[in-house]
């Protein structure tokens, strides 16, 4: 096997490195004179380094690209079925898969923490976590979310349908869009391996003076999350320049797909704000190593951190959350036959959100007290977001208004989008709001609210994707009633969970703790239950996926009658994805309007070609 | 398992070329740069105002006129490409190899005689923004003798002169930088 | 043809809209225990009037579209129309939503805030007379209370924060460590405690309360700051003016 040798191979290369890297900063501090030179969290930040090039060289990057360097000839493997999926493969297709089924695994692994964390708070008191070891699990869980809401929406959904939306055979760089996925694995191990150092202490915020002090997982934690940082910002530049550049002949702007649109924003805000993350925790780490950016007594000040990592972190959600409405509107249009409703409103939407992340960002900071001057300005620029916020609203309700309503699981799950994320957006106000949040501050309130507007509306939208796309992923339809099943299931467990959890939030219960005041018992037990029934649910999910990718009847290629390129190719799509490059005619939406055409394919082969013309439902 | 051969970025842009793409990806890795370069500026502002700590000023105003050089050089050296003109090319751009080693000498020697410690925030502030630069500046070098190599061998000519505008334009942004470093790190009061 | 189902949906709205709003008489706070509590309670609670609507009407427009609209058949049998939304609906939902959101940014947002760092009982400019003055210093995972006039006492780990009623009563906020912050649920206050500046918050209690009685009145820090974060509270106690010297006089020979 071709692929596991590789993999194995790479794996092995980076081990190497990181003990070289070890080595040769050690080397470095004896020569220097240091008394200890083994003893420094710095020969860990060798080690990654090394260690990380290593492996992506061993992956298939020296092949691919770094022998070009020195002016040698290049090589590709293209190996066949599974194994294409463990090598540093360019198509896009294969790369958002792996995203995909990487952040799934990832995202059931966090999920399992949170069940732990619900069943230590199912009551007041340590039952079986440490106060500890529930830090530990909490930030994991926290972390380890992030990422997948930053990245499997963006790096799956996105790199998967993008090309094929605007009719390109790939990303605009393929061997990059390749290191950004190889990149991910030293990340995962790098978070994974906090709990064997000690544990995130610090939440997923990682406030200093406390990062600084903590035990040494810090380190770890803040070279995956740079390295992290260092995917998106790829990722989103490789994004950007495909949308602009490798659209189809006559796929103008005012005919993108609304999730090209999303995609497009959400883009520019990662490419231009990660590196704030990356930053903050690069300040942390010369910290660790004495530095004293945050250490007050010698001149630092911790709020500073809190500006860089929000700063980044604001729009970071607007990163997660737009993709997640891309993918609601473009669904629903497909699913409600009719033409998406207030298409430029929608657009200018994305694009004012994109314009006003910027500027909010010390709405996390109205209690940590920063210059009180600040607080009036930070209030009107949050809420200020609500008003191209409601535009997605506008173009949502008027879609699905007078529509041809098709309720199949991805529509059901995009409408949930809808109809979660206006409570997780009505609560943000509460919190923008500073004299309630003087009070909401640090509670459940906000926990209640972001998994409102994350869980809620992106990961509701992932799912929708998921059930959208498999059909042309893996050529295979997955069972529909057990889909259905999943989504009523995950419907009811999710608003039970997390529309309860704000009461304990006003009531003064506050976040991060693994022991509550015991006048809470009740409210706790009962949000506990409610997650556990959410949990439960993905059992159908992982069951359904899993059998009908190996068993499910074969799939047609438009099985949703859907007007977009995607859709007007195979399933799965050949390999530069269209049999001839399409040539688009009209908009994207145009159900309902007699003799529209969206894309034509006028070279293709006459016979047997699925869907061209593209016309779509009639 | 096939072995296919040297594969191209953006292989299949419809009908635009691929200088165009490539240039626009490296122009927006600039934008996301100077993000981070603006933020450690900001942090610089934000912990000492304009207050620092005595400097080396000679020194600093010799490397700053060496970097600055270095662009000339280095813009002569794409220009002479794009003129095939393959020996200058090479030339110059061994010259801003060297200025670049000795601009990066010059701020390992002022780490060297700092009067002032990590461990202060200007100290900080100091050594983190001259030290990140300082790695662009490495990398810059790393990237420039890679392609030095390259140009020995005449690979590159007005035909085929992407590699060698890359990494003269990154240069050209490694040296912005330093001009909004400079006057904030040696020249306020 | 739209105004049947216009009717259908207000009515919905309406009836939503009427179930949602019973939660504004819902118990839904702690002990409102000072004078921002109240505060605290009828913005939270205005906000709430104006939300739900906003909530209901999402929920209304949806529930009403899946139930009316949906295809029953195996396929869709045609399209819808093909409205596009241009002209005057998307111009009177964008003066609608940016009007209720510059309302409630000036309503409760901005005169909230006025008040808060304007009046007596501030949040903030902290510049008011206050009848008591006490200096907390925060540190993993424990407080002091440092309380005025020589009788300097501190309260950390199995101890009891007693503050008078009806006083201004000033914290001055210290940490020496890491980031953590000052939070009475029953006072709905909260301020962080940052090594390196004084933070400041201010409150007027007006009632008498107990922990034992009610667990709202508590400190509890309120940022995470490590492994015991969530041990880190103290009981308070607000009592009478008289009760209050009393404590204060009944520690001073322990206290040093
Ligand atoms: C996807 C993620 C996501 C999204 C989209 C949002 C969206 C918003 N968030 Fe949220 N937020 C988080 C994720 C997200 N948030 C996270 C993770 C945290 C906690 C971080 C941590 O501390 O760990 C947080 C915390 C957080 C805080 C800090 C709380 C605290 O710690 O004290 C605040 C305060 O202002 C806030 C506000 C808002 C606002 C105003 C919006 C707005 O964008 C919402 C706008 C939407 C609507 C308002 C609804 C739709 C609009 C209409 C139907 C039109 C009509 C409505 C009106 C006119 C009101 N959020
Ligand atoms: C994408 C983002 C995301 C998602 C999806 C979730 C999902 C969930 N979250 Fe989480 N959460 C965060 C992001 C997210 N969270 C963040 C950022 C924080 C803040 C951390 C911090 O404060 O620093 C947080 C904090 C947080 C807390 C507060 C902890 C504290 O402050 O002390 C709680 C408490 O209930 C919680 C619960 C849950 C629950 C019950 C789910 C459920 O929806 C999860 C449901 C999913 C599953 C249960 C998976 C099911 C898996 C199986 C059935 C199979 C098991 C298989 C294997 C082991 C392979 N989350
Ligand atoms: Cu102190 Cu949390
Ligand atoms: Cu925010």
């Amino acid at each position: 096997m071709y692929a596991v040798k590789s993999v194995a191979g790479a794996m092995g290369l980076g081990l190497i490195g990181f003990y070289l890297g070890l080595g040769i900063v050690a080397v470095l501090r004896w020569l220097f004179g240091y008394p200890d030179p083994w003893g420094g969290e710095i020969n860990i930040i060798g080690g990654w380094v090394l260690g990380v090039f290593l492996w992506l060289m061993g992956i298939g990057m020296w092949g691919m690209w770094g022998r070009e360097w020195f002016g040698l000839k290049t090589y590709q493997r293209n190996l066949p079925g599974w194994q294409r999926y463990f090598t540093f493969n360019t198509d896009h297709k294969v790369i958002g898969i792996q995203y995909l089924v990487t952040f799934m695994v990832v995202f059931f692994l966090a999920g399992a923490l949170a069940m732990l964390m619900r069943a230590e708070l199912a009551q007041s008191g340590n039952q079986f976590l440490s106060n500890s070891q529930y830090n530990g699990t909490m930030g994991l869980h926290g972390i380890l979310m992030v990422a997948v809401a930053v990245a499997a929406v963006i790096g799956g959904i996105g790199n998967y349908a993008v090309p094929l939306m605007i009719g390109a055979q790939d990303m605009a760089f393929p061997r990059l869009n390749a290191l950004t996925f190889w990149l991910v694995p030293p990340v995962a191990v790098g978070l994974l391996a906090t709990p064997f150092l000690g544990g995130i202490e610090h939440g997923w915020t990682a406030y200093p003076p406390l990062s600084v002090f903590t035990n040494s997982s810090q380190v770890l934690f803040s070279l995956s999350i740079i390295t992290f940082g260092l995917t998106s910002i790829l990722g989103a530049l490789n994004f950007i320049v495909t949308i602009i550049y490798m659209r189809a002949p006559g796929l103008t702007w005012g005919r993108l797909p609304i999730f090209v649109w999303s995609m497009f924003a959400t883009s520019w805000i990662a490419l231009l704000y990660t590196q704030g993350f990356a930053a903050a925790l690069l300040l942390i780490l010369l910290d660790r190593l004495g530095f004293s950016f945050f250490e007050a007594s010698t001149g630092g000040d911790p709020l500073l951190y809190q500006h860089v990592f929000w700063f980044y972190s604001h729009p970071a959600v607007y990163i997660m959350v737009l993709p997640g409405f891309g993918l609601a509107l473009e669904i629903i249009a497909h699913f409600s036959r009719k033409p998406l409703f207030a298409y430029k409103y929608a657009v200018a939407a994305f694009l004012g959100i994109l314009g006003l992340s910027g500027v909010v960002w010390a709405h996390h900071m109205f209690t940590s007290g920063m210059p009180n001057y600040l607080h009036g300005p930070f209030l009107v620029a949050t809420e200020l977001i609500s008003i191209p916020t409601g535009l997605i609203f506008l173009s949502a309700l008027g879609t699905i208004w007078l529509g041809r309503l098709w309720l199949k699981p991805p529509m059901l799950f995009a409408l949930a989008v809808i109809f979660n994320f206006a409570c997780g957006g009505v609560t943000g106000i509460f919190l923008a709001d500073v004299p309630t949040d003087i009070h909401l501050q640090d509670t459940y309130f906000v926990v209640a609210h972001f998994h409102y507007t994350i869980v809620g509306g992106e990961i509701f939208a992932l799912f929708a994707a998921i059930y959208y796309y498999f059909p042309k992923m893996t050529g295979r339809m997955y069972s529909e009633r057990l889909a259905k099943l999943h989504f009523w299931w995950m419907f009811i467990g999710f608003n039970a969970t997390f529309f309860l959890m704000h009461l304990p939030g006003i009531k003064g219960m506050n976040r991060r703790i693994a022991d509550f005041q015991s006048e809470l018992d009740p409210l706790n037990l009962t949000i506990s239950l409610a997650a556990f029934l959410l949990g439960a649910s993905f059992l159908v999910f992982i069951w359904n996926m899993v059998y009908s990718w190996v068993r499910g009847p074969v799939a047609e290629a438009n099985p949703w009658q859907v007007r977009t390129l995607e859709w007007q190719t195979t399933s799965p799509p050949p390999h530069e994805n269209f049999p001839a490059p399409p040539v688009v005619r009209g908009g994207p939406y145009d159900y309902g309007v007699p003799g529209s055409i969206h894309a034509t394919f006028p070279s293709a082969p006459s016979a047997g070609f699925a869907g061209a013309p593209a016309g779509g439902g009639q | 398992m096939a072995l296919a051969t040297a594969h191209h970025e953006a292989a299949h842009a419809p009908a635009h070329n691929h200088l165009a793409i490539n240039r626009a990806g490296l122009w927006l890795f600039f934008f996301s740069e100077t993000i981070l370069f603006g933020l450690l500026l900001s942090a610089r502002f934000y912990l000492e105002g304009i207050h620092r700590e005595e400097l080396n000023q000679a020194l600093g105003l010799l490397i700053t006129v060496i970097l600055l050089l270095s662009s000339v050089t280095a813009y002569t050296a794409e220009t002479a490409i794009e003129h095939d003109n393959k020996k200058v090319a090479s030339w110059y751009l061994f010259f801003t190899i060297v200025l670049g080693l000795i601009f990066a000498g010059g701020v390992a020697y002022e780490w060297s005689i700092a009067h002032f410690h990590r461990s202060e925030s200007f100290g900080s502030i100091f050594f983190t923004m001259t030290g990140i630069h300082a790695t662009h500046v490495i990398t810059g070098v790393f990237m420039l003798i890679l392609v030095w190599a390259q140009a020995l061998r005449g690979r590159y000519s007005s035909k085929n002169p992407w590699a060698v505008s890359a990494v003269v334009m990154y240069w050209h942004f490694v040296d912005v930088v330093w001009v909004f470093y400079y006057p904030a790190l040696y020249l306020t009061k | 043809m739209h105004g049947k189902h216009l009717i259908s949906v207000a009515l919905l709205w309406a009836g939503l809209t009427a179930v949602g709003e019973l939660l504004v008489f819902a118990d839904l706070f702690p002990t409102v225990g000072s004078h921002e509590a109240e505060d605290f309670d009828s913005i939270f609670r205005f906000l709430l009037i104006l939300g739900i609507p906003v909530f209901t009407f999402v929920i209304a427009v949806v529930t009403y579209a899946a139930l009316t609209w949906r295809i029953r058949g195996e396929a869709p049998d045609g399209d819808g129309p093909p409205i596009r939304g241009h002209g005057w609906i998307p111009r009177i939902w964008l003066a609608i939503t940016a009007g209720l959101a510059i309302f409630v940014m000036i309503h409760p947002g901005l005169t909230g805030l006025a008040k808060l760092q304007s009046s007596a009982t501030a949040y903030g400019w902290g510049k008011e007379e206050a009848d008591l003055e006490i200096n907390v210093t925060a540190f993993m995972w424990q407080w002091t209370f440092d309380y005025p006039d020589g009788t300097q006492v501190s309260v950390s780990k199995g101890g009891e924060v007693v503050i008078p009623v009806d006083k201004y009563v000033k914290f001055n906020v210290n940490s020496i460590d890491v980031v953590h912050s000052l939070w009475i649920p029953a006072f709905r206050m909260k301020i962080d405690a940052v090594p390196g500046r004084t933070t400041f918050m201010t409150v007027h209690p007006t009632r008498l309360g107990d922990y034992r009685e009610d667990q709202s009145y508590r400190v509890q820090c309120a940022e995470l700051c490590g492994l015991d974060h969530g041990k880190m509270w103290l009981p308070v106690r607000v009592v009478t003016e008289s009760e209050f010297e009393a404590w204060l006089a009944s520690l001073k020979p322990q206290g040093n």
